[in-house]
């Protein structure tokens, strides 16, 4: 089981440790050592991530990753040929389909939902029960190296869903959502506020703290301080939001939201953030589907194909597994609104990098693509596969003291063929 | 001749295709109706016989169709970037032709009344006019920032006019090639906050036929786009001011306009579709903003065209029918 150093990483320690209660916020941001950018030196020695790219809304698998062109319900859009012989996808991502050989595609997934929280608490926890952590917080608590000043798992997202994304685990491993290329609201210190004002809330806070933890009140003590946390962390790292990235990136990825947040979440990665994720709004598609696809998986092959490539090319693709994954699929049939409805039973997640056989098509769907017809998998196997392609040992318990739970579900099994 | 009147308007007659249709037109001639399909054919239906024969060749749908000015072609935009050209009257017509006009689809082709030029659109952000006898590009015009939903030509033949996603309509000049104006139809498009995307474009645009408006369908007011919800429309354009004349809807009616005519009796009619289900044909007079007279299709109207009687309309429709209708009184 891998396991994260577990050294000293409690407040008191990463405050000192910024010198934030000798200077307050703006002389912790002035510290050489928080402001290099260079990667920590524990990413070097194998630090594995994740990048996952959330299509919200659920992508047409026939428009992306399974089409089936000429078939009853398999719309206008035409097949292409891709970088691995024999691997096909829709034409509506040419530039992903010539970074193929860098992915995998899973063709049999069904969910056996049509519910757009079901399908992503699946998607995401592995289980349909409720009250476990998610992808990103799992990453967070097992991969994120102690030393990395920012936080374990970020979220670039324009929407708010609401979701326990830690459990148990604990906030210091909840997601910290971004609406883009921004640092959260107010997490700057107000203009009206001095400095020596500011050192000394943050003193009388820490004070609070160690009253309540020495009352056994920790929950929400752990909750505050790991907001705070993550805000300072985000803080020190003031140039990751305020530097407009190199007209060189913005011609390879494009200048939309979405080709930004995809240059904001490489340079997350490179920085240490152990998971990050980028969710890409507008695949709900119940009216006019092929339209909506055409705009959004348009906007989406670029900037995502070009992040395929500089992971690969700066080395970082090997230990960083990359997945694209929805809440479910869409339905076989057009209805009258040319649109698809939410459709679970059949649909497709695309991942790569860290530990996974490139390449590779697992399971398939029948002719009209109306059901899996040949390795049916759900969620949970995704997430075992996740995990153990990183490393991590899914049918061990979490550290969790006195009621053990299996990291991934106990009756589920990652996807062995992709495990490379 | 038997009085045109709308609200007598019957059906004569249907003809199935077992996949939902997309759009339609019938020939100069009235003797062959055409129809696009949510498959890889075109369908041709003989209208005094019903025979139904299927021309094959796109590799996508078809969604826009014309006639050559001669009335022996017809012409095919498909949704797979190509345009063909078909000898409509051949027992089974073989594409002589099929060309690649756009990179992605293209959205709509039309023929010139001189049979001098073709034009097309598409989803390359380009308007491209071709020599109809050459099938080469005579001009290829850029000015469009998203995809080209509709082109038609003024019936004074020098100016060609183009409609995007965003109801931008522009007008070029087909002496020289340039944009000269753009008149504003920018209500029949909105922004969904909420799923992020725009949603809007003339699904089909017409000239009346003494030049003096401009009829757009399509969709106005956009609520949730991903949901379907906003109102259908017809926006009529002044050709003279370049500025929006009316906006002709049936109150709240949710869907998308489909399809629009101008009749030379003097009014308009559109084919609608509702998000709902079910659809219908509106006749409108073109100072008035509500339709005279409205008749239920049986199900969503997805494209419309009116043979050169005058008197028969054809709608293409979401179940699979193509029905035929008459606008005088039943025998």
């Amino acid at each position: 089981m891998v396991r994260r150093n577990r050294g000293c990483n409690g407040l008191d320690h990463v405050i000192s440790r910024r010198g934030f209660t000798a200077g307050g916020m703006s002389a912790a941001l002035a510290l050489p050592a928080l402001a290099a950018s260079a990667p920590h030196a524990d990413l070097r020695r194998g630090h594995k991530r994740i990048l996952q790219i959330y299509l919200q809304g659920g992508v047409s698998q026939f428009e992306s990753w399974d089409p089936k062109p000429g078939t009853l319900y398999g719309g206008p859009f035409r097949a292409i040929e891709t970088s691995v012989p024999g691997m096909r996808i829709c034409e509506l991502l040419p530039h992903t389909a010539q970074r193929m050989h860098h992915l995998s595609l899973v063709r049999s997934v069904n969910l056996k939902t049509n519910d757009h929280g079901v399908g992503r608490k699946i998607m995401e926890r592995g289980r349909r029960q409720e009250g476990y952590p998610y992808v990103g917080a799992v990453a967070a608590k097992y991969f994120a190296p102690t030393g990395n000043p920012l936080p374990g798992y970020i979220h670039i997202s324009t929407r708010g869903l609401i979701d326990d994304t830690d459990a148990f685990l604990g906030p210091r491993y909840a997601q910290l959502r971004l609406e883009g290329v921004q640092p959260p609201e107010n997490i700057r210190r107000l203009p009206t506020v001095t400095s020596g004002s500011f050192r000394r809330r943050n003193l009388f806070r820490l004070r609070l703290n160690q009253r309540a933890a020495r009352r056994g009140q920790t929950a929400r003590t752990d909750l505050y301080n790991g907001s705070f946390e993550q805000a300072q962390q985000l803080m020190s790292r003031r140039s990751l939001f305020e530097k407009e990235p190199p007209a060189s990136d913005l011609e390879r990825y494009g200048t939309h939201f979405f080709a930004r947040n995809c240059i904001f979440a490489r340079n997350l990665l490179e920085q240490g953030v152990t998971c990050v994720k980028v969710t890409h709004h507008g695949y709900d598609t119940h009216a006019e589907n092929f339209n909506f696809h055409l705009e959004q998986l348009g906007e989406f092959d670029q900037p995502f194909a070009t992040l395929l490539d500089d992971l690969h090319a700066r080395g970082l693709l090997e230990s960083t597994l990359v997945v694209v994954m929805s809440e479910f699929g869409r339905t076989p049939k057009i209805n009258r609104m040319y649109g698809r409805d939410h459709w679970g039973a059949s649909l497709s997640v695309a991942l790569g990098g860290c530990g996974i056989k490139p390449g590779m098509i697992v399971g398939k769907t029948n002719h009209q693509g109306t059901e899996v017809a040949d390795r049916e998998v759900d969620g949970g196997h995704l997430f075992h596969t996740y995990f153990q392609a990183l490393g991590l040992d899914t049918t061990r318990p979490h550290e969790k003291p006195g009621n053990p739970v299996p990291i991934g579900d106990p009756a589920m099994a990652p996807i062995d063929e992709l495990l490379a | 001749m038997t009085a045109i009147d709308p609200k007598q308007i019957h059906q004569t007659a249907e003809f199935q295709h077992e996949r939902p249709l997309t759009t339609c037109r019938i020939d100069p001639r009235g003797r062959f109706v055409f129809a696009g399909a949510e498959d890889l054919n075109i369908y041709r239906w003989e209208l005094e016989t019903g025979e139904k024969t299927t021309l094959s060749g796109h590799e996508s749908w078809v969604r826009g169709m014309d006639f050559s000015a001669d009335g022996q072609w017809l012409l095919s935009a498909g949704w797979d970037g190509r345009v063909g050209w078909w000898p409509l009257g051949d027992r089974q017509p073989q594409a002589d032709r099929l060309l690649k006009a756009h990179e992605g689809w293209v959205r709509c082709v039309r023929a010139r009344s001189d049979g001098q030029l073709i034009a097309t659109c598409g989803n390359d952000n380009l308007v491209k006019v071709w020599d109809a006898g050459q099938r080469e590009t005579v001009w290829e015009l850029a000015g469009h920032q998203r995809h080209v939903y509709s082109v038609d030509f003024h019936p004074g033949g020098r100016f060609l006019a183009s409609s995007d996603l965003m109801g931008i309509v522009k007008v070029w000049d087909l002496q020289t090639g340039k944009e000269t104006r753009t008149l504003d139809a920018s209500v029949m498009t909105g922004y969904d906050k909420k799923f992020a995307a725009d949603m809007g474009g003339a699904r089909d645009m017409r000239f009346s036929t003494d030049g003096q408006l401009l009829a757009c369908a399509g969709v106005t007011d956009v609520r949730n786009a991903f949901g379907g919800i906003q109102g259908a429309l017809v926006l009529l354009l002044d050709w003279v001011t370049g500025k929006p004349l009316r906006q002709l809807k049936d109150g709240d009616y949710q869907g998308v306009g489909w399809g629009v005519r101008f009749h030379p009796a003097g009014f308009l009619v559109a084919a609608a579709a509702h998000r709902g289900g079910g659809g219908v044909l509106w006749f409108f007079h073109p100072d008035q903003e509500k339709p005279f007279h409205t008749f239920p299709l049986k199900a969503c109207g997805r494209g419309l065209d009116m043979a050169p009687d005058q008197k028969t309309l054809v709608t293409a429709q979401a179940d699979g029918y193509l029905r035929v209708y008459l606008m005088t009184a039943q025998a």
